[in-house]
């Protein structure tokens, strides 16, 4: 039987995937990989992540890097639920003139975010420096978070940063990749070659972690056993998933990395989330 | 006149000096330490110095990260390579978030000379200029590198320090008030002004001798050495002589020629004007001081120039 926290963070998890569902119907917004990523996200903001709502800038505060930047809807679901804003602002801020959400994780009027991202192939690069920094202040107890995507893995700045973050010895960085096989394109395997993800970082030199990224007691699994904040090998978790997830029509389908949807297929979306309550739920 | 200096070993060597005043700062390489003249902090201080390989882009979200949890990175590479190979970093990861990150680039212009085109940096300025929250600086002499060096330390923002690899010679001396964003004028003149900044400088200063010589004429030398934010009223100053002369070490379009165009167009000043650079070309290989010849913003390229002007 499963227990309560992973129960709790399940349910968690739908309310994020239906508000999505819901901003979608009124903004295009990168639902493929927002649904995808939401279980990972959900365990880490409402569950992972030491983090002071009062003070965003909070020294003993874990660093939180979307370096899919195109998932900022949910980052700013997320946030919300966190009780950074009221989850009312996203419906009416996000994509807005003069509004507080972009599109893609921007910092001008968002202070949660820790760094604007959108570009991909910077988040890493920019963690490695943000942890670097914590190691400098000998700050040994936060941990900074990244979450990226599989197709982002073709950014040669990503590499640069995989070496880097093995010669620093930055422990305190853990890496999340959707591992979700689909880019804007079409399917990973035939635009990239990517193979495997993990064997890739861990001939780099990380502490690789194979985790089903889209079920809740797998991820708080792979959270509850990270290495110490203060070790010294940088830990990326290939987080397995659907690209869709939840939602039956949407699943694998690369029609779905951006988009808007009616009300129709709002509807369908959500009986085809609550009959699931995530795809692997069978 | 006096000693040749090399501006690249000014600034590499000054970083221990405002290194040892503030602990905050740190040294980021990209491979090119040694070219960049700055071994003497790396190894004086090695918890602050990080090389991240041959990473341009790297170095720059790194320095960006360090920038974000309070230290003050000093970045350093070629120019070429800090504008054009690290640019989005530089754009989106310093700029775009107006983080604390000090870009110093060196081979400016082309100071790169027999290097080649891949080491010129003909365009660095236009690309810096153009990115909102970066202040763009070229020093000329020793003692404007370490004031404005100095100056960086206390600015809690983004800048571009362009270097030129070429000699120079002293200017300032070490009374000269140096303020960002507010030119020197090492020599006064009411019949022309010659606004020049780096390498240029110093042949506009021997340039303004000749042409006094050659016709009583009395040129104004602006050292515009903060390109951006740009000093206005210097420009505005400089138009009551009716003759704008720009020397700069980059293409002609994007340049301090064009700060300087915007600022007169801007105004609606009644002045003859001539931008002296590189004609918008990757033009042949050579030594710098050839090039600079050939390209016309050498001493000789200024006179000839000016001359011209007043002949008009």
């Amino acid at each position: 039987m499963k227990s309560k926290i992973i129960q709790d963070l399940e349910n968690k998890s739908l309310i994020i995937k239906t508000n999505l569902l819901n901003l979608a119907t009124k903004e295009s917004i990168h639902i493929g990989g927002d649904l995808s990523s939401a279980d990972i996200m959900t365990v880490l903001w409402q569950y992972k992540i030491k983090y002071n709502i009062e003070d965003p800038k909070d020294e003993n505060r874990d660093r939180f890097i979307l370096s899919k930047g195109h998932a900022s809807a949910l980052l700013n679901f997320e946030q919300s639920m966190l009780g950074c804003f009221k989850e009312e602002l996203v419906y009416s801020e996000y994509a807005k003139d003069g509004g507080m959400f972009a599109m893609h994780a921007c910092d001008l009027k968002n202070p949660y975010v820790e760094v604007s991202t959108g570009s991909l192939g910077h988040g890493l690069p920019i963690a490695c420096g943000i942890a670097m920094g914590l190691k400098l202040k000998q700050n040994k107890k936060n941990y900074v978070y990244v979450l990226m995507g599989d197709g982002e893995q073709s950014e040669g700045s990503v590499w640069e940063a995989a070496m880097n973050a093995v010669k620093y010895k930055l422990g305190n960085l853990v890496v999340f990749i959707d591992n979700n096989n689909l880019e804007a394109d079409g399917s990973i395997n035939d635009i990239t070659s990517l193979g495997d993800i993990g064997n890739k970082y861990k001939a780099f030199g990380w502490n690789v972690i194979n985790i089903n990224g889209n079920d809740i007691e797998s991820i708080v699994n792979a959270v509850d056993n990270l290495p110490k904040s203060d070790s010294e090998i940088p830990t990326v978790v290939v987080a397995h998933t659907i690209k869709g997830c939840g939602v039956t029509f949407m699943e694998n389908n690369v029609r779905w990395h951006a988009g808007k949807i009616s009300q129709e297929q709002y509807d369908m979306a959500i009986s085809s989330l609550q009959n699931k309550g995530g795809a692997n739920n069978e | 006149m006096n000693d040749k200096i090399f501006l690249r070993d000014v600034v590499g060597n000054y970083m221990l000096d405002i290194g040892s005043k503030d602990e905050k700062i740190v040294v980021v390489n990209a491979d090119l330490m040694g070219t960049c003249r700055n071994k003497n902090f790396v190894e004086k201080n090695p918890n602050r110095s990080f090389n991240v390989g041959i990473a341009e882009q790297n170095m720059i979200s790194f320095s960006a990260g360090l920038a974000s949890e309070g230290f003050k990175p000093y970045a350093f590479t070629m120019a070429p390579f800090m504008s054009m190979r690290a640019c989005e970093q530089v754009r989106t990861d310093v700029a775009y978030g107006n983080k604390n990150v000090k870009l110093i680039s060196v081979y400016s212009g082309l100071s790169g000379g027999i290097s080649g085109p891949t080491h010129w940096a003909i365009e660095d300025c236009g690309i810096m200029c153009s990115i909102p929250n970066m202040i763009v600086v070229e020093p000329s002499d020793k003692i404007e590198a370490e004031k404005l060096l100095n100056i960086s330390t206390k600015i809690e923002k983004p800048m571009y320090f362009r270097i030129t690899t070429e000699s120079v010679v002293s200017i300032y001396n070490s009374n000269t008030k140096f303020e960002l964003g507010k030119a020197n004028i090492p020599v006064n003149g009411d019949d022309g002004a010659i606004i020049c900044s780096g390498v240029t400088v110093q042949y506009a200063i021997e340039a303004s001798k000749i042409i006094k010589e050659k016709t009583r004429k009395n040129f104004k030398v602006i050292d515009m050495h903060t390109i951006k934010p740009i000093d206005e009223s210097a420009i505005i100053e400089a138009a009551k002589t009716k003759h704008i002369i720009v020397a700069q070490d980059h293409n002609v379009i994007g340049g301090l020629g064009s700060m300087v165009a915007s600022v007169i167009a801007k105004n609606n000043l009644d002045v003859d004007f001539k931008i002296l650079g590189i004609p918008d070309t990757y033009g042949v290989i050579g030594h710098a001081g050839y090039l600079y010849n050939k390209y016309g913003y050498d001493t000789e390229g200024i006179i000839k120039a000016s001359l011209e002007m007043l002949l008009k």
